[in-house]
């Protein structure tokens, strides 16, 4: 038996995915959101912080699709912008959790048994503080930023990477094609790299596509307590931030901030769980 | 089990312990003075001296900590910078409107996780088993402030069916009760979602093993061995899901305290960020983590108290 090539995994996995029609859907908008922060730019038709008090607090119309707020700017370019904003925060922010998550995770399983239980102790106080919280007392403290709201959500999400990369390593030690690799002699770097990495890797990749929307939301909600991204940053929070303080004047504010922030919390959530029924079938349905 | 509920007690003791630690090294470690960061600008000499003094910030590091652990044994959180006030008194006194949100939202959320997640699994894999995963799943997905602003949006503002502001009136039960709905609504939708799944999940595993197929084969009727056979087994993940799920409340309170003015402790912490009330922020921000491993820890005893697997995994 041949092994298939990357590209053909990749492919198969894909055409599963599209398969299944809420994963269909998760992976349109997911795409969708992707290709709105690219090329936002090009996307609004007008600029996220001009101003217009002419036209301030209308609806929806041709010229403005989704309104304009206070102070006259167009709604729909700065739900556009705000896109970017979003996955600038909700990338980085998983993508270094799930590092740091499987190095300790990692470090925790291999190293000694003192070490273990540091770590885990570590991890379990860090956990104690709910996120929210948490975010609100390094914010009180260091001040709001958009790297302020990404290294929180690194630092709250570490845990349960590090709880998932620890177990799954343990798991994996123990594993009969791990012990017939070291009975072939290889070396704990080659076993390390070539055999538990992509192991780990794979399960902690599902939980992080499954952690994307609460991400989003949580900066949107930061940024909602204007505790996030300084105006005049255009996110999805502080749409819904101005819409909030004028919903007795105009609902189309509100509306137009909760459009986006479901779109990306429902497309990746689809997305995320196709990914863990093709990727893990034995996680299916576990919730 | 007292071998297992003592070390478990331990754990959440030494968690505290150590948070309480991160939370003073937090403090400290912010670059800057941390008299002038507790007590903003407004701070006077004679505050910033009587604080010194207080925190022993002219003593050594080490004296410091026990210092601070000493007052929190104490029960001293601090004082309001503002009203000298203490901290524990404001904070408590916000705590009961947060717990009797959260609890609300508990109760609701668990009745309907419940029923829809028993009706999935009593019909796995049919078209109504497929349309309640859907409606789980978009309930997960829906972040709290976003249902309590699309809610306000509709129900008070629109409809104008449901009051928008407030707690109510206290000593007036109905009045309190009114209040409570929104709010509730908002943060337990998701809460409906996760439990119909891990419900559903759950019971489909616990119906598949052999007691209940024994029971099936002596002919006691489907309804008995889901609601009494299965349900023991089935309902554990609940009450795991349960303790954490107080984590994820105390923060989408929060988010709910704002969209509707409730007071609460959500609603103490942003105020206390925007006046920079320093010791209310952080007093508060302890007091939830120390609930929040409270329940964890509860919920862990119960569950190994009804399944006698889970001792022996500590």
């Amino acid at each position: 038996m041949t092994k298939p090539s990357r590209l053909a995994v990749v492919r198969r996995n894909l055409k599963l995915i599209l398969g299944n029609p809420l994963g269909a859907l998760g992976f349109g908008i997911v795409l969708l959101l992707v290709l709105v922060a690219i090329f936002a730019d090009f996307i609004a038709p007008y600029g996220y912080a001009d101003l217009n008090v002419r036209d301030r607090m209308q609806g929806p119309s041709p010229a403005h699709l989704l309104g304009t707020d206070q102070l006259g700017r167009d709604t729909f370019s700065r739900a556009v912008v705000g896109t970017r904003v979003a996955l600038l925060v909700a990338l980085p922010a998983v993508g270094g959790a799930l590092f740091f998550g499987m190095l300790l995770g990692m470090t925790a399983a291999l190293g000694a048994r003192w070490l273990d239980n540091a770590i885990m102790l570590f991890l379990d106080t860090i956990r104690s503080f709910p996120t929210v919280m948490f975010a609100l007392a390094v914010v009180a403290l260091v001040g709001p930023s958009l790297a302020t709201v990404v290294a929180v959500v690194m630092i709250t999400s570490v845990p349960v990477y590090g709880r998932v990369a620890r177990t799954q390593t343990l798991a994996l030690v123990n594993s009969e094609f791990i012990l017939a690799e070291r009975t072939m002699q290889a070396s704990f770097l080659r076993i390390l790299f070539v055999h538990m990495l992509p192991n780990i890797f794979g399960v902690l990749a599902i939980l992080a596509a499954l952690d994307i929307p609460a991400v989003i939301a949580l900066e949107a909600g930061l940024s909602f307590l204007g505790l996030g991204v300084k105006p005049p940053t255009p996110s999805w929070g502080v749409l819904l931030r101005d819409g909030y303080a004028l919903i007795r004047s105009t609902p189309w504010l509100v509306v137009a901030g909760v459009i986006p922030v479901i779109l990306a919390t429902l497309g990746f959530t689809f997305f995320g769980e196709a990914l863990r029924d093709v990727l893990d079938p034995k996680l299916r349905g576990r919730g | 089990m007292p071998a297992y509920a003592a070390k478990r007690i331990l754990l959440a003791l030494l968690t505290i312990f150590l948070a309480v630690t991160l939370m003073f090294i937090m403090i400290r470690a912010i670059p800057g003075d941390p008299v002038s960061i507790l007590l903003g600008p407004r701070a006077t000499p004679e505050l910033k001296a009587a604080l010194i003094e207080r925190l022993a910030l002219d003593k050594p590091l080490y004296t410091q900590l026990f210092i601070f652990y000493r007052d929190l044994l104490h029960g001293d959180l601090g004082l309001d910078v503002f009203s000298n006030r203490s901290v524990t008194a404001i904070v408590f006194e916000q705590l009961p409107f947060t717990l009797e949100l959260i609890f609300a939202a508990i109760l609701w959320s668990a009745l309907l996780g419940l029923a829809l997640g028993l009706l999935a699994a009593a019909r796995p894999n049919t078209r109504l088993d497929k349309a309640l995963a859907i409606l789980s799943t978009a309930f997960v997905a829906a972040p709290a402030f976003v249902v309590a602003l699309l809610s306000l949006l509709l129900f008070s503002v629109h409809l104008q069916w449901l009051p928008a502001i407030g707690a109510g009136e206290s000593g007036n039960i109905p009045d309190r009760l009114y209040h409570l709905v929104l709010p509730s609504f908002a943060i337990g939708l998701s809460w409906v979602g996760y439990i119909a799944r891990i419900v559903r999940a759950s019971f489909l595993e616990v119906l598949g093993e052999d007691h209940i197929r024994t029971a099936r084969a002596f002919g006691v009727a489907e309804r008995k061995i889901l609601l009494s056979y299965a349900f023991r087994v089935g309902i554990l993940p609940v009450i795991t899901l349960l303790g954490v799920g107080m984590a994820f409340l105390l923060s989408a309170a929060v988010f709910t305290e704002i969209v509707f003015a409730r007071p609460g402790i959500g609603q103490l912490v942003i105020s206390s960020i925007n006046s920079r009330n320093y010791p209310v922020v952080m007093g508060s921000v302890l007091v939830s983590s120390v609930i929040f491993v409270v329940s964890t820890t509860i919920s862990d005893l119960v569950n190994a108290m009804l399944d006698p697997r889970i001792r022996s995994a500590l």
